[in-house]
């Protein structure tokens, strides 16, 4: 068989697997976003109705934009709390840094978790009958040891941050313990001989050449913030009421919950907009020349 | 301006020693040059005195001030990296003006200063470029003028030529100690260059396994090595070593030749020491000794002849007319007035 065949024979079994596990339920959630798609109903699916979905969405839903403020707000709090920490903890990691060693791999473990697992285990610490918090603010901080953590909206939405935060700081922090290594030592030294102090040393000359990497952290941990779904399904599924209600969690509600899978669809297909946003400045960062 | 001493300087890393208990006095406005293999600690010493390695033990003074405790920043020192060390994500004149900028200099100043020191290292034209647009020779003159940009008490240079091409360095080399007459800033130097070394120092320490073999001005360690590390380490080709002994005034080899008259008394065991350029080489029967040819070397301004008799070899500089070949036969004599006698024990010289 000549070359220029076998080569297309050869990835063909890759591409129909990415094609129908990947683009065809891309396609035809498409399709379905603009039918009436009412899975109790039969012949809905191929009901159309234009844009109808996205109008209700916009016009008549407060429950879709009360989770766009919600993945909004847990996107901005997450993604920034995440980065600072993590930084913070690689410059203390990185080579030359101050704690290294046995630290790093005590560090890898929150990550291994899945985000569900974490999601199950925040919600029994902070159960408020034998939960592990509930225990500990008892015997530290009295006044705090009847609070129901998962009880409060605003409480309850601290905990799904604290939750994220703590399971993304420790890949974070590799990336960009990865990220100093990388910056020619010598540079921090010319700077500390040329009179900068430790702060400017990392202001002027470490954070500028990090910024790359930390462009990528930034919009990596942003797209998995915004379609965060698993761990909130386990941890508050999204209540108390919709308080913790993402925009993922929200479409399988109305999509999986109500059967209303044309509106779930479109949805859905609203938060790709963002997400065609980030992806791109993804791999401008990733992708660009040097 | 200011004079550095270093006392009883120890570096140790575990049981590594990097620098073993050295001292050190370098005057106000010497050129003086670090010099050894690598691992010999240099760099080490070098570091000390910018404050970026912390001594194990000793005390490092510059001028009347000891900087043991002080940051980096707050030594007045400048520093040219072997790999530049630029900012990569400034300018060049940004990466020059910098440590005027942490200093908080007013900015009219600041680009009077860049400028100058840019016109110095003729690199004017530059100033708007990232390194990255620019050679490795222009780069070590952003270096350098970041260096100089400012007037600090000392200059600390790590290799600075090491990583240009050699053509490059001849002109760096010669470029840089032009600047230092100029500046006459206590310049300390790190290199495994001889060549750099000698040219460019007011005196040079040769250093080996963290210890200082010997200090002295170029001439004193060309002409009067301390031990048989700096006779073999200083000079290309380097020195001659042979063994043998002394009998009634006369050098004579393990092989049991005569060889040439010695000033020092009779010796059992003794290592003999003539650079190439003490060894004369006429035709056949006209030297102190006959020999063949082992391999003949021409390298445009001068000959090189090794030439053999029984286990031993022994390299010569010959006229850059001369013409032989593989086992010709040739003869040499030593000049009685340059050579050099070394304990084969303790490598240390043997006063003559």
């Amino acid at each position: 068989m000549r070359d220029a065949t076998l080569k297309y024979l050869l990835v063909l079994p890759a591409v129909l697997v990415v094609l129908a596990t990947a683009i065809w339920p891309l396609i035809e959630s498409l399709r379905l976003s603009f039918t009436v798609g009412r899975l109790n109903r039969p012949g809905s699916l191929d009901q159309y109705l234009g844009f109808e979905n996205f109008a209700w969405a916009f016009l008549y839903e407060p429950a879709f934009w009360n989770s766009v403020t919600v993945t909004a707000i847990y996107t901005v709090l997450t993604v920034a709390l995440t980065t600072i920490l993590a930084l913070g903890l690689a410059l203390l990691l990185a080579p030359g840094g101050r704690f290294r060693s046995g630290v790093q791999a005590l560090l890898i473990l929150p990550f291994a978790m899945s985000p569900a697992l974490i999601g199950v285990s925040f919600r029994f610490m902070f159960n408020p009958e034998f939960g592990l918090f509930d225990a500990f603010f008892g015997v530290m901080i009295p006044p705090l040891a009847d609070v129901s953590w998962l009880a409060d909206p605003v409480l309850a939405f601290a905990v799904c941050v604290m939750a994220d935060v703590w399971g993304w700081i420790p890949f974070l922090t590799l990336v960009l313990i990865g990220g100093l290594a990388s910056i020619p030592q010598d540079t921090i030294e010319a700077a500390q001989v040329d009179g900068a102090s430790g702060w400017r040393v990392f202001r002027d000359v470490t954070l500028p050449q990090l910024a790359p990497v930390l462009g990528v952290v930034v919009i990596l941990k942003s797209i998995f913030s915004l379609k965060t779904f698993d761990q909130i399904f386990m941890l508050t599924n999204g209540g108390p009421g919709t308080a913790t209600q993402t925009l993922s969690h929200y479409i399988y509600f109305n999509g999986m919950k109500y059967g209303q899978i044309g509106y779930a669809a479109s949805v859905a297909w609203l938060m790709v907009i963002p997400m065609i946003f980030l992806t791109y400045a993804y791999a401008r960062f990733v992708f660009r020349r040097p | 301006m200011a004079e550095v001493v270093l006392r009883n300087l120890t570096k140790r890393w575990g049981d590594f020693v990097g620098v073993d208990n050295q001292s050190l006095e370098i005057r106000d406005r010497e050129f003086l040059v670090l010099l050894g293999p690598s691992g010999c600690g240099k760099t080490t010493t070098m570091r000390m005195i910018a404050g970026l390695e912390e001594p194990t033990g000793g005390e490092i003074w510059i001028g009347d001030r000891q900087v043991n405790d002080d940051l980096p920043k707050d030594r007045d020192v400048a520093m040219v990296f072997q790999n530049y060390g630029l900012y990569p994500h400034m300018t060049v004149y940004d990466n020059i003006a910098y440590p005027l900028k942490v200093r908080g200099t007013p900015r009219s100043e600041i680009r009077h200063r860049v400028e100058a020191a840019a016109t110095k290292v003729e690199l004017a034209q530059f100033l708007d470029r990232k390194p990255r647009a620019l050679s490795g020779g222009q780069r070590q003159r952003v270096a350098l003028a970041r260096a100089i940009v400012r007037t600090p008490k000392v200059f600390l240079m790590d290799e600075p030529l090491s990583n240009l091409d050699a053509k490059l360095r001849v002109t760096m080399r010669a470029e840089l100690k032009h600047l230092s007459r100029e500046l006459m800033i206590t310049t300390i130097y790190v290199t495994h260059d001889q060549i750099e070394a000698m040219t460019l120092a007011d005196r040079v320490a040769v250093m080996k396994s963290g210890i200082i073999q010997q200090l002295g001005t170029p001439d004193e360690i060309y002409n009067n090595p301390a031990n048989l590390f700096v006779a073999g380490f200083i000079g290309s080709p380097p020195m001659n070593l042979i063994t043998g002994s002394i009998r009634d005034g006369m050098f004579v080899t393990s092989g049991g030749i005569r060889l040439v008259p010695v000033d020092s008394a009779d010796r059992q065991e003794v290592v003999l020491g003539v650079r190439p350029d003490d060894v004369r080489v006429s035709e056949e029967g006209q030297g102190d000794i006959d020999v063949r040819i082992y391999a003949f070397e021409n390298t445009g301004e001068a000959t090189l002849l090794t030439v053999q008799w029984g286990h031993q070899r022994v390299i010569a500089r010959g006229d850059r007319h001369l013409r032989k070949d593989q086992d010709d036969c040739v003869s040499i004599s030593l000049m009685a007035d340059h050579l050099h006698l070394f304990d084969p024990q303790s490598g240390v010289r043997i006063a003559s």
